[in-house]
């Protein structure tokens, strides 16, 4: 059973005289697969699908030398979570979709750095994620000799857009910032106090993670999905062990699932406290932000009793979870959820009726509802901009399928939308792991498999939005693996956010955003 | 007249001394007060002295592009600040006539420190530095109208431009003779937050670079020379509380130099003056910053309130 997306790109494309085959991935994605040389007509085709987002390009080798498979993914609504459209291409020569796709820039740039591919057209050829200190023909996907590192160095420098005319000022920021936050620098263009351009540039974090994986176990690659960011340990954790039972066909106990949703329901609560807590703090109110980080204390204490680790590291694993938690303690979390919930109602109280805050919110760093679409946006940037969708619903996994919880939806796109957003989310995980723990059903929570060989998509709903790991395991060691973490599309978002905002208002906007750097670099 | 001129000496020599030496302590209570208020236990009050102690003991970095106004910045900076804490009598009041304490001067010493300050903010050519000073001489320019008026209003109820003739008139009357007194107290209170970079003009917690004004001032300071433009900001801050306390609480001020009088003052004037700091604490802790672009309308509280002053002296 196809969607109707798919047969219908086939019945174009076939009018077309391009020919297309059709395979279904172990993770119930649909793959087809199209000439290099149909990737602009189906896009084309696609990009009138208002159903349909771009949601991650990759490359993988070919089986033939100098051949790249290019991999397009797009997310579906039911019954698939995705439409990944391989096209294979030769010499390193691939047609640029940006111009149907905006959000393919960023995505065709990476594979540019990581594999020299030459996108045709491309308006932007500057690397994304790799640096000078990089040799100039230094693609690490394809050769990663180190040999080829220490010399011929890239000295031309990154340029940055220009901006001229009277008043107009520079200023740069970042990578070392004033706090202990990750590296990435920000070049702001401005006209007095107004920002009129912000340009980014990350990769300060790039650790070559996709490379590190290949010819690693599965369960070495989950050690590093857990890496990939610190305060998205479990939801990489999770994604990277969803695709590994994909391929392998791992049933879990059902009690792996309910503790992993408790889980990745903790992580949202702690992160989405602790950008409560972020924003207050950038518009110089403290004592509204103190309760929020005295809550996002207590979860992380909550999270080191149950699995060690503040940052929920090494809980979840392929096949399930690496340790059982007692269910009284599970009890016990229950019953401080409802005091916990109390206090946390009242912190956000107490910050509705400071006016002086909500004047700050309001109308600050608008990420229009018109944006969603093109930059790919998703999570609670996209939803306080009108975008009502989340992965958990879209594409469940796990038992979010019978549990009863809010989604929060705003439409201003302001800063004051996503902290409403953040807030209300916070209080439906609170909701879910009630819920969850209530009906906790008992059994083991780790069920062996064979690894085996496949490929498969697992998406997830980060507490920043959409995230994507696909993978190709071989006889259980992992083949090739991408990454594609909702702060990657949502970046781009902060650029357009914050024209014709002031500077003092920038710390703000880039908090209740809350991107992850290291999550973006990889 | 010979008392007359040991008293004024011993004025010059503890006056200033002892603001120098408190005023660290103040900056320490209103941090301690504010951490309190976030739930936290807070460094000790005295902790600004250990800071300056440690800043004293650090060698200066000069930015490779900074010229001679790097180096002389800072001992202007005191040097002017301290002028105008000869001016601000504290512990008694000196004879009259000895100190030439006019309002006018005493502004405008404090502007000129502020002034070479600013410069040093745009000497050494970095991003933040200059974008700090251009917010601080902004916000000045809107500031200073609203300065004078409400000095002006006090002049105006007290009928002098001294301020130890001020001083003297507070505290030998009761202050229902002059309630106006009062409603240029608060634009005074607006105008110490305002000079003293608090919030919601500015934040002296964070050093987050897109939104400081005072500290981007100074971010290319080092070593001795943040530690004297740390201690002519403690300073400046003393000496406006001075100017507030003594026109609406002037109890405990000796009207001339005696041991114990002093002592008294010493410790009256302390007192006060943390008890000013709580509230300063608990006022920057209730608010949040607030829009940049927004701070002339609240500014103009301080004005509004000055003039009603000068309207109603002149009516009733």
């Amino acid at each position: 059973m196809m969607d109707i997306v798919t047969t219908g790109l086939m019945t174009h494309l076939e009018s077309r005289q391009i020919g297309s085959r059709f395979s279904r991935g172990e993770g119930g994605e649909y793959y087809l697969r199209v000439p290099g040389d149909g990737i602009i007509e189906a896009a084309g085709w696609l990009a009138n699908r208002e159903d349909l987002a771009l949601i991650g390009i990759w490359a993988v080798p070919g089986h033939e030398k100098d051949c790249l498979e290019l991999y397009y993914a797009f997310e579906l609504k039911q019954p698939s979570p995705a439409l990944v459209m391989i096209a294979e291409v030769k010499n390193n020569q691939a047609p640029s979709i940006y111009k149907i796709f905006p959000a393919a820039i960023n995505f065709e740039r990476r594979a540019r750095d990581w594999y020299g591919l030459d996108f045709t057209s491309l308006p932007d050829t500057r690397r994304l994620l790799l640096h000078e200190a990089y040799p100039a023909d230094f693609h690490p996907m394809v050769d990663s000799d180190p040999e080829t590192l220490s010399s011929n160095l890239a000295t031309t420098e990154y340029s940055f857009k220009k901006f001229e005319g009277e008043g107009l000022y520079q200023v740069p920021v970042g990578p070392v910032h004033a706090g202990i936050i990750e590296p990435g620098h920000f070049r702001f263009s401005v006209i007095g106090e107004t920002i009129f351009n912000l340009e980014l540039r990350l990769g300060y974090k790039h650790r070559g993670l996709n490379k590190l994986a290949e010819g690693k176990t599965v369960a070495e690659v989950n050690k590093l999905s857990e890496s990939i960011s610190g305060d998205e340990s479990a939801v990489n954790a999770c994604s990277f062990s969803l695709a590994v039972e994909k391929i392998a066909g791992a049933e879990l106990p059902k009690r792996a699932w309910e503790l992993r949703t408790i889980l990745l329901e903790m992580e949202r609560l702690y992160s989405h406290l602790g950008d409560l807590a972020g924003m207050l703090v950038d518009v110089g109110y403290p004592i509204g932000a103190s309760p929020f980080f005295i809550l996002r204390e207590e979860i992380m204490r909550w999270n080191a009793t149950f699995t060690g680790s503040r940052f929920l590291k090494g809980a979840i694993i392929p096949g399930g979870l690496s340790r059982d938690i007692e269910d009284g303690m599970l009890q016990k979390f229950k019953f401080f959820l409802v005091t916990f919930s109390r206090r946390m109602r009242k912190a956000l109280s107490d910050v509705d009726e400071s006016a002086w805050v909500i004047d700050r919110f309001e109308t600050t760093g608008i990420v229009s509802p018109e944006l969603v679409a093109p930059l790919s946006l998703s999570g609670p940037v996209a939803r306080a901009s009108g975008y009502d969708g989340d992965t958990r619903q879209l594409h469940t996994y796990g038992v979010y399928t019978g549990l009863k919880y809010t989604i929060p939806v705003k439409t201003s796109g302001d800063v004051l939308a996503r902290f409403r957003v953040k807030a209300e989310e916070a209080a439906s995980s609170i909701d879910i792991i009630s819920e969850t723990i209530a009906r906790c059903s008992p059994g083991p929570v780790f069920s062996g498999f064979d690894p085996g060989s496949g490929q498969a998509i697992a998406m997830l709903e980060a507490p920043r939005g959409r995230n994507i790991h696909w993978l190709r395991v071989k006889n259980g060691t992992v083949e090739h693996w991408e990454v594609i973490t909702a702060s990657f599309c949502n970046w781009p978002a902060i650029e357009h956010a914050v024209i014709n905002n002031i500077l003092p208002d920038f710390p703000v906007i880039n908090k209740s955003f809350n991107l992850s750097y290291a999550g973006n670099d990889l | 007249m010979v008392v007359v001129v040991i008293m004024t000496v011993i004025y010059y020599l503890l006056n200033p001394l002892f603001i120098l030496l408190i005023s660290p302590l103040f900056m320490g209570i209103i941090k301690k007060i504010k951490a309190m208020a976030q739930g936290r236990t807070g460094a000790p009050v005295w902790q600004p002295y250990f800071t300056l102690h440690k800043l004293f003991k650090k060698e200066i970095i000069y930015s490779d592009n900074s010229s001679f106004i790097m180096k002389v910045a800072p001992y202007l900076n005191i040097g002017f600040t301290i002028g105008a804490a000869t001016l601000v009598p504290v512990l008694f009041l000196p004879p009259e006539g000895s100190v030439p304490a006019n309002i006018i001067l005493f502004l405008y010493l404090l502007v000129s420190a502020k002034f070479f300050m600013a410069l040093a903010g745009l000497d050494a050519g970095s991003v933040f530095g200059g974008m700090g000073s251009s917010r601080e001489m902004s916000l000045s320019a809107i500031a200073e109208p609203i300065t004078i008026i409400t000095f002006a209003a006090i002049a105006f109820v007290l009928n002098t431009t001294d301020i130890t003739q001020m001083f003297a008139t507070t505290a030998s009357n009761s202050l229902t003779e002059f309630p106006t007194l009062l409603l240029t107290g608060v634009s005074l209170f607006i105008i110490l937050i305002i000079e003293t970079a608090r919030v919601p003009v500015d934040n002296p917690e964070t050093h987050l670079e897109l939104t400081m004004v005072h500290e981007a001032m100074i971010i290319e300071q080092s070593g001795p020379n943040l530690a004297l433009m740390e201690i002519s900001h403690a300073v400046k801050q003393t000496l406006l509380m001075a100017v507030l306390i003594n026109l609406l609480f002037p109890l405990g001020m000796p009207d001339s130099f005696t041991f114990a009088g002093v002592a008294l003052g010493m410790v009256s004037f302390a007192a006060k003056g943390s008890i000013l700091c709580v509230i300063i604490a608990i006022f920057e802790t209730s608010l949040a910053k607030i829009r940049f672009f927004r701070l002339p309308s609240f500014f103009m509280v301080a004005l509004f309130l000055s003039f009603v002053t000068i309207v109603f002296e002149l009516i009733l």
